[in-house]
């Protein structure tokens, strides 16, 4: 195992570590109980890197996003544990007015819906202005300057005229821009992207992932995407971490983890992608439901559902176990006791994936 | 990877193409022209009651404003009182609305000042009441918790007193007569609904995925409040402000017609009514009539005018 323990050769502007977050645990307290979103999450993310989560809705991905720019209301919500460090600092112990130079400044948030994200009654310059008055001390004319060049910067065409316009006036794909555009005007050091295309059509989807990955590679900011579409992870970022019931499950460099998932929850994700090779066969799909938050399953949280579990499975649940150099999987298959079993399912995954 | 949307030269026709929707490239042209504000007023104008309130109230607003100055009498100089007829006389040409009986004013003048003040008086304490009502109602919705607990007991708790009986007695303790105090103690009851309404707007408004947008970007809950939030709760208060206009001049025309109100020396609405009661048994019937009609005609005119703004500012009414 030791030789695996050597660092991955990182991309060019990769530096040391931006965002820390270890242990994240955020849970909502309401009528019927508590429930644990975010129960025990870790993963960091570098200077000018990109990492992805990834998971199925109600995994705690968004809550994750949340709880790093502590937008979580408390109460319902609490953070019952762990840390957020951002350059060493931790978010969740900031008062509110460090925190709020924090969001916007220097972690920026792009959010799902553009169309219910940008205020319908405030004109698009006015919006992207406002984050740029409290964050870079310009005048409104520098204001108004860094806003037209974060529009020209997201393609917006005749940008002038666009800062005039009130949201109702633009296209979805449009005030996808507007919202990368204010984002980016701050010169934030991370951009969180919560799932930034899903609600955009298939061809503006495109359009506006390339847009952000080359926001990102220009600007330098690292990058946290939050997705459930590990197509777009595998064009998008570095690294990924596959969440599942509010616990990091699998987490790597993209092509170890798409290649080569030790994980079967993240094995059935892949699975479940169309593609043109599968043309014509039934599409397969993960068994079964997200468990109930408020009766999660003894054990291994996917156990329910895993095709390949055992008694192990339910007797207790595996810790991250480590695989490599910032490479983890939460799975009994990679524990050395089970080691003919890790062969019978890497034997079905070489079969089925030549 | 092919890029198809490289940063440094962005691609403007395409930018241009996504705009496009099927009514062709005016389409964007003619959006521009119509704000919401825009939209609502088109409505506004072709719903005809709010036209013919709009007439009647702002045709009492220009009488208020500029009546005193064109009237023959002046409200201020005490006519001398022909004794032969202490009972007042009925409208003639001289007098159109008649002469009032022991002092014989002129009633034309009386009404036009009286109008001027009770105007005055309902427009300032509604507008009062709109701002405080605003501010608590905008506080306690967006923060919730403890703070929407406390403010709303607040309200509640006043709700529950029998309104103009508070009034009556903070006249009187507060300087009846005043018409600058009457005023304020009318705003300070008004805002007590705004605040309820503007509340439940943003319990709803806090939701929307642009206040989480905007408390990412770092801006401060003040200003979230006051800058993202409260303009887009703007057409309830509007409605609701206007209405309380009319509601304020009844209000002063009740407490006033009883005495505890504004004095004889500001004359209005409702202490002129209050000076006809003791002749209407004479036959005076001009004195309490001219008075009492223009009362009915601004609050007819507000509820005729507010009715076609809560349609007008309405986004899913079509009209």
């Amino acid at each position: 195992m030791t030789d695996a323990l050597v660092a991955p050769e990182r991309r060019a502007g990769v530096g040391d570590v931006l965002l820390d977050v270890r242990d994240l645990r955020t849970y909502f307290h309401v009528m019927d109980g508590t429930v644990k979103a975010v129960d025990g999450v870790s993963f960091s993310v570098r200077r000018g890197g990109r990492l992805a989560l990834v998971g199925e809705s109600g995994c705690g991905k968004s809550v994750t996003a949340l709880s790093i720019m502590r937008l979580i209301e408390t109460p319902p919500g609490e953070f019952a544990g762990g840390q957020i460090l951002f350059e060493g600092n931790d978010l969740l112990k900031m008062d509110n007015k460090r925190i709020r130079k924090v969001r916007g400044g220097e972690i920026a948030m792009i959010f799902q819906e553009p169309m219910t994200s940008l205020n319908p009654v405030m004109t698009v310059g006015d919006q992207i202005m406002e984050a740029v008055l409290i964050h870079q001390g310009v005048n409104k004319k520098g204001a108004q300057e860094i806003a037209l060049s974060a529009l020209q910067d997201v393609g917006v065409a005749d940008p002038r005229r666009r800062l005039k316009q009130y949201p109702h006036e633009l296209s979805g794909g449009m005030r996808q821009r507007i919202m990368i555009a204010m984002a980016l005007s701050c010169n934030p050091k991370l951009i969180i992207a919560d799932e930034p295309t899903t609600a955009l059509d298939v061809t503006i989807q495109r359009q506006i992932l390339e847009l952000i990955k080359s926001i990102q590679e220009r600007t330098g900011a690292a990058l946290l995407l939050i997705t459930h579409d590990l197509g777009v992870v595998a064009e998008t970022v570095d690294d990924v971490a596959v969440m599942y019931a509010g616990r990091v499950v699998e987490s790597g460099t993209v092509e170890e983890v798409l290649l080569n998932p030790r994980m079967p929850y993240t094995r059935g994700l892949l699975e479940s992608i169309p593609s043109q090779g599968k043309r014509g066969q039934r599409l397969s799909a993960i068994k079964g439901t997200v468990p109930n938050p408020f009766r999660l399953p003894p054990g291994c949280k996917f156990g329910p559902r895993c095709p390949y579990a055992w008694d192990s499975c339910v007797e207790a649940e595996p810790e991250l176990i480590q695989l490599g150099h910032d490479r983890t999987a939460r799975c009994w298959l990679n524990d050395p006791r089970f080691a003919a079993r890790r062969a019978a399912y890497d034997e079905s995954f070489a079969r089925e994936h030549p | 990877m092919d890029r198809s949307l490289p940063p440094e030269d962005p691609p403007d026709e395409r930018a241009v193409t996504e705009d496009l929707e099927p009514g062709g490239p005016d389409y964007d042209v003619q959006l521009e022209s119509l704000s919401q504000w825009q939209i609502a007023w088109k409505r506004f104008l072709r719903h005809r009651a709010a036209l013919i309130g709009s007439v009647m109230f702002f045709g009492m607003v220009l009488i208020a404003i500029v009546g005193p100055f064109i009237l023959q009498y002046d409200y201020y100089k005490i006519p001398v009182p022909d004794v032969h007829v202490n009972a007042g006389r009925p409208p003639s040409l001289a007098h159109l609305f008649g002469e009032t009986g022991r002092l014989q004013w002129d009633v034309l003048t009386l009404v036009v000042n009286g109008v001027r003040y009770s105007l005055l008086i309902g427009v300032i304490a509604s507008a009062m009441g709109a701002v405080i009502g605003t501010i608590v109602g905008g506080v306690a919705g967006y923060f919730g918790g403890w703070t929407d607990t406390i403010l709303m007991r607040i309200v509640d708790a006043l709700l529950a007193l029998p309104l103009l009986f508070v009034i009556l007695v903070f006249t009187k303790f507060l300087g009846s007569g005043n018409w600058i105090s009457v005023t304020v103690i009318f705003g300070l009851f008004e805002w007590l609904g705004i605040a309820r309404l503007v509340r439940a707007v943003m319990l709803s408004l806090r939701e929307e995925d642009y206040v989480d947008a905007a408390r990412a970007a770092g801006i401060r809950d003040r200003r979230i409040i006051f800058r993202h939030l409260i303009p887009n709760a703007l057409s309830p208060i509007i409605v609701s402000t206007t209405l309380g206009v009319a509601g304020v001049i009844i209000g002063e025309a009740f407490i006033s017609f009883l005495g505890f109100g504004v004095g004889f020396d500001t004359p209005t609405l409702g202490n002129i009514l209050a000076g006809s009661l003791g002749f209407i048994s004479q036959g005076n019937w001009w004195w309490a009539f001219f008075p009492g009609m223009a009362i009915v005609v601004i609050v007819l005119g507000i509820n005729f005018m507010g009715d076609g703004l809560r349609d007008a500012l309405d986004p899913r009414a079509k009209i």
